[in-house]
């Protein structure tokens, strides 16, 4: 029995090796995913470390809770505390230092890191031994207020050189400064990616705002000493507020709060993965029904001389466990690639992640082995039930029998589960913000479809295949015949690209709407004529400095700064937002509804209606907001408001309660408002001769803010669809397949066709109709669904600021007729081998 | 039952062009020791409207003669002509256009496309050629076949028999000028093969059809005008208005 099965899976390699390919891909994704993730878990856990080597214990301000939004982040405290800790017994050495922002421009006066990793700014230890690996690599260490030492990485990067002048750009404005020196750290030029200007400790406090505070004290113990002994002794000598940990207790802090914040990361990229899989599992499920379909006579044959239900089962299974297991092995290597593709593609777009070797762990070997080899050998298990259930005398049927219909069972499910998902959806559209609902109704919308395809395949087939057939005559109406022929098939290869279009169709959607609304949103609650912003979406902010410039210019009337800080309330972290309460009404439309914006001072929150409703708040009451450097405070609410869209926060508080809890001096956004009567072109270049020295803000007026908002979903919109457009390449794949099995299994027709004067360009045309037939059948489901999904999610998150549902009707149009195309592309290699057919041995097969 | 005016009713005059011919045909299969020369050098013609059986053991060359005559396959060396053109050295495309206008074919089995119905089947090379159906002819084939109530039928849904003459029906309803038949009997029951042979017959006296058919059985070869003898790739004999008695006793003397 072995080698019957042997035999038949060399004999048809190509439609394995085509098998073999969608499960390489799907298992390639996935191994990619937890590749890219333990690298960069790893790249971060070797920084932690790294930073903290040589010392024991560090001193710093307590938070009053900790996830990544607070992470390095902690209450400065007075420099006295430092003699305090020296002090104690067992201490070998202590230093203090600060850490902030400073964002190095290049030569050309752009930013060396426009956003992703963070741009450091920090003081350069003393004591080498608590430096965490950082040394000096050419040059000499900082000294004094004109001296900077840049990571190696900048360097490299920039071109700068000890002696050269760098223009460094700080909360409170840019500096200018020669380069001393270049940094490492050990081995590595740059902590995971994160710019470093690092100055004298006195300059460094200047500059960052950080005089006469420390951030946190590293210190070394005594030999002899554990570090736990000297954190408990640390601690006994420090004064409320601060704490004592030991590096440990950083290193596994910092790498689980890293995890958390790639722990979504890596759950989107496993949701891609896996709808790449599922795609892949349907087009193997389909191959092998084909397969089997094809050898119901070989398979009868081996039943007629004996072989029992059992050995045929296993013929077919281990097949599947062979295939599984090369394609999964390809898959993996293949992951390594993807990894490093992610990366990129991720850099791209700013979001760098920073760079060490690709780590693959054991753990996503196994994976990746287990999944191809599982979802491979689920997929060919129906099939193999049916390949048992060949009797024998089908050897000896001539013609093929008549495809099974639809079962009525799967008919009424089919039906039920359409009708119970339509009904969801159109729930969610006609009331806002049911995102559950929309959800609960994809599921069942989509699991309904599957269900139906054969049927609605039937139904589009005919239509289209019509349509079709009077612009490609007799070969598109044999195509139509053939897709036809066995409604199954064809379902099952249209709908692996419906699943594809169909996310690509519902992510486009959303993303439309969201354009849409940011314009509207700008229309609506925008009274700005200019907004600044950071020009790069993941930088921290822009400096402070720049809106004080901008309130000198001609023609300015008001300059409003808005901030965002994190913070908790009720247990759950939220952003709260920071405005100035005099001049916000001038630019922004909030949409008070009780209290006024005006009552706003430094002992009170305005909160959004919708929060204020679910809490049971009125103006007069007392919140609760915990900070994470000063703990828990109470606000009175001054006033309740209604738009939230361009805020995007449900609290608001002033810019001086802001900075008082340790929010950062950078501001997420400026609102600018003409003088009445200013030209607006001549206030522009006035503004501009400000902002040049800022190239890390963005000045827009509404029009174009708009736009670069768009150009921003836009890019986000690319990742996603190329992320899902491997979901799409495995899908035409699957058509490959299935055409290509198509055309093996009627080489007979083929030949008579090509006898009765069929000329080979035509019996090409024939598969190429086909093909189309399928892609445009799976294509216009997909974008139907798509439709459905993408309007019913956005009325979902309608309340998160999608506030308009925009249908990209020419965009869907244009991927159906895409998918039309791809259809053709993937009909070029079976089509090929259809006119090929050998005439005479196909007539001579009967 | 009219016949159409561009036929006419009797067998035309023998000294007319005949359909088709072969002219000092060979076909060598493999080389040296293992080479097999199907065909070895044959010449033979067929005349207009003559209905025309070819007859020997298995593996003469019967089939092989029959695919080269039609273009489906090419010569190792020699002629092969369709009326006045010699199908030597033309394309891939030339001949299928060949096939499709001017030739008909009924092959053993498994001659009909499965997804389309009789009717479609039978308008296939018409509706490959991009041309009308000639209504008229379309009924008139279609009745002397004995189809009239099954053209919407599939081919699963037809027995052999009924199969065979759809193929036959779809082999004349491009008026060819020429009808090869490779055993269409073979795979039918006594009185089906007798049904379709009847047809083929009705072809060539009624419509005055040129038809060549290759059988093994000497009752099919007796509706023949004439039989054609082949052994070992070469002619061997020939009967004119053969009996079922004559086509056996010459079977059986060529067997010797
Ligand atoms: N493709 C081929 N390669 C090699 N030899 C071939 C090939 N096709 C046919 N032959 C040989 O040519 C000879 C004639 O074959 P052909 O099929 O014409 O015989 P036939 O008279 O039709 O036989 P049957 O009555 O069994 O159909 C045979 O010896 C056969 O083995
Ligand atoms: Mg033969």
């Amino acid at each position: 029995m072995r080698k019957v099965i042997l035999k038949g899976l060399l004999a048809r390699k190509l439609r394995l090796a085509l098998t073999a390919v969608s499960i390489s891909l799907g298992v390639a994704f996935v191994s990619g995913t937890f590749v890219l993730g333990d690298t960069m878990t790893a790249t971060f856990d070797q920084l932690y470390e790294g930073l903290t080597e040589g010392t024991d214990v560090t001193v710093r301000g307590e938070s009053a809770f900790t996830d990544t939004t607070t992470l390095g982040n902690t209450k400065p405290f007075d420099t006295g505390v430092l003699d305090e800790v020296a002090a104690v017994d067992g201490v070998a050495a202590a230093e203090g230092s600060v850490t902030g922002y400073a964002l190095i421009l290049g030569k050309d006066g752009e930013p060396v890191q426009p956003g992703g990793a963070p741009t450091l700014g920090a003081s350069y230890p003393d004591v080498e031994e608590l430096s965490g690996g950082m040394s000096i690599r050419s040059g000499e260490a900082p000294a004094g207020p004109g001296e900077v030492v840049l990571d190696a990485a900048t360097a490299e990067k920039t071109g700068y050189a000890p002696g050269d002048p760098v223009t460094v750009l700080f909360a409170d404005g840019p500096r200018e400064f020669t380069v001393s020196g270049v940094l490492g750290f050990g081995d590595a030029d740059n902590l995971a990616g994160a710019t470093m200007a690092a100055f004298d400790l006195r300059t460094a406090q200047q500059l960052l705002g950080k005089e006469g505070v420390y951030d946190s004290i590293a210190v070394r113990a005594d030999s002899g000493i554990s570090p736990e002994e000297l954190r408990d002794r640390v601690t006994a000598a420090l004064p409320a507020g601060l704490e004592a940990v030991t590096s440990d207790e950083v290193v596994a802090e910092s790498s689980e709060a890293v995890a958390d914040a790639l722990g979504f990361f890596t759950t989107a990229l496993l949701g891609f993965a896996a709808i790449s899989l599922l795609v892949g599992a349907l087009i193997i499920w389909n191959t092998f029904s084909i397969l089997v379909a094809q050898r119901t006579r070989e398979l009868a044959l081996l039943r007629a001389v004996g072989a029992s239900r059992r050995q045929v089962r296993t013929s077919v299974v281990v097949e599947a466990l062979v295939i599984g297991l090369v394609a999964a092995g390809v898959g993996l290597g293949l992951g390594v690639g993807v990894a490093a593709g992610l990366r990129a593609a991720l850099g791209a777009v700013g979001l760098e992640v920073p760079t060490t070797t690709l780590q693959v762990q054991p753990r996503t070997i196994v994976a990746a082995l287990l999944v191809g080899v599982v979802v491979t050998v689920l997929a060919a298990l129906l099939p193999a039930r049916q390949a048992t259930k060949v009797a024998p005398i089908a050897a000896l049927r001539s013609i093929d029998a008549p495809a099974r219909p639809m079962g009525r069972v799967r008919l009424v499910l089919g039906g039920v589960l359409t009708a119970l998902g339509a009904a969801a959806l159109a729930w969610a559209l006609i009331e806002e913000g049911q995102l559950q609902v929309a959800a609960v109704g994809m599921l069942l919308a989509l699991a309904g479809v599957l269900a139906l395809a054969p049927a609605i395949a039937v139904a589009v087939t005919t239509v289209l295949g019509g349509l079709l057939a009077r612009v490609g005559g007799t070969s598109a109406q044999l195509a139509r015949r053939n897709a036809l022929r066995n409604p199954r098939r064809t379902a099952s290869t249209a709908t692996a690209l419906m699943i594809g279009l169909a996310l690509v169709s519902t992510v486009t959607v959303v993303a439309s709407s969201m354009k849409a609304s940011v314009a509207e949103v700008i229309a609506d609650s925008s009274k700005a004529d200019f907004i600044l912003k950071a020009a790069s979406a993941t930088a921290p902010g822009i400096p402070a400095q720049l809106a004080e410039e901008l309130r000198a210019v001609d023609g300015v009337d008001t300059v409003t700064q808005m901030r965002f800080g994190p913070a908790q309330v009720d247990g759950a972290t939220t952003f709260v937002a920071a405005v100035d309460p005099a001049t916000v009404d001038a630019a922004a439309n909030l949409d008070v509804s009780s209290g006024a914006v005006t009552d706003l001072d430094d002992r009170s929150v305005l909160v959004s209606d919708d929060v204020a409703g679910a809490q049971g708040w009125a103006v007069g009451d007392t919140v609760e907001i915990v900070y994470a450097q000063t703990g828990a405070q109470q606000f009175t609410v001054a006033g309740t408001f209604g738009n939230t869209d361009l805020i995007g926060s449900d609290y608001l508080t002033t810019l001086a309660t802001h900075t008082a809890n340790g929010g950062a001096p950078l501001d997420i956004a400026v609102l600018l408002v003409a003088a009445e009567g200013t030209d607006l072109d001549t206030l522009r270049a006035g503004l501009e001769t400000v902002t040049a020295a800022y190239p890390n803000a963005q000045l827009d007026d509404a029009a174009s803010f708009t736009e670069s908002q768009a150009a921003t979903i836009d890019q986000l919109l690319a990742i996603v669809t190329m992320l899902l457009a491997l979901a799409v390449i495995i899908a035409l794949l699957g058509i490959v397949n299935t055409l290509a099995l198509s055309v093996f299994e009627r080489t007979r027709e083929l030949g008579l066709l090509r006898a009765v004067g069929t000329t080979r360009r035509q019996v090409r045309a024939v598969v190429r109709w086909e093909a189309v037939i399928v892609a445009v059948l799976g294509a216009l489901l997909g974008a139907v669904l798509g439709l459905a999904f993408g309007a019913a999610l956005t009325r979902g998150l309608a309340e998160e600021g999608l506030a308009v549902v925009e249908i990209p009707g020419g965009r869907l149009v244009v991927y159906v007729l895409a998918a039309a195309l791809a259809g053709v592309l993937a009909a070029i290699g079976p089509a090929r081998r259809a006119a090929k057919v050998d005439v005479l041995q196909a007539v001579a097969a009967a | 039952m009219s016949a159409p005016s561009t036929t006419p009713l009797a067998s035309p005059p023998a000294q007319s062009q005949p359909a088709a011919a072969a002219v000092d045909a060979v076909k060598a299969y493999g080389t040296g020791e293992a080479a097999v020369r199907a065909l070895d050098g044959v010449t033979v013609a067929f005349e207009r409207g003559r209905f025309t059986a070819i007859m020997g053991p298995s593996g003469s060359g019967k089939s092989t003669l029959l695919h080269c005559l039609a273009g489906l396959d090419t010569l190792t060396s020699g002629e092969v002509r369709l009326g006045d053109r010699s199908l030597s050295g033309l394309k891939d495309k030339q001949l299928t256009l060949l096939r499709r206008d001017r030739m008909g074919f009924v092959f053993q089995a498994f001659n009909l496309l499965p997804t389309l119905t009789a009717a479609e089947n039978i308008r296939l090379p018409l509706d490959l050629a991009g041309q009308k159906v000639d209504q008229a002819w379309f009924d008139t084939v279609v009745a002397a076949v004995g189809l009239q109530a099954r053209l919407e039928h599939t081919p699963a849904q037809l027995s052999g028999g009924q199969q065979q003459r759809v193929a036959a029906a779809r082999a004349l309803v491009t008026r060819p000028e020429i009808v090869f038949a490779d055993e269409p009997t073979g795979a039918l029951d006594s009185r089906s093969g007798a049904d379709l042979l009847a047809f083929l017959r009705r072809a060539v006296d009624e419509f005055g059809q040129t038809i060549v058919m290759v059988t093994h059985d000497p009752v099919a070869a007796s509706h023949a005008d004439r039989v054609v003898f082949l052994a070992d790739g070469r002619i061997r004999d020939e009967l004119h208005a053969p009996t079922t008695d004559a086509v056996l006793d010459t079977m059986k003397r060529l067997g010797n």
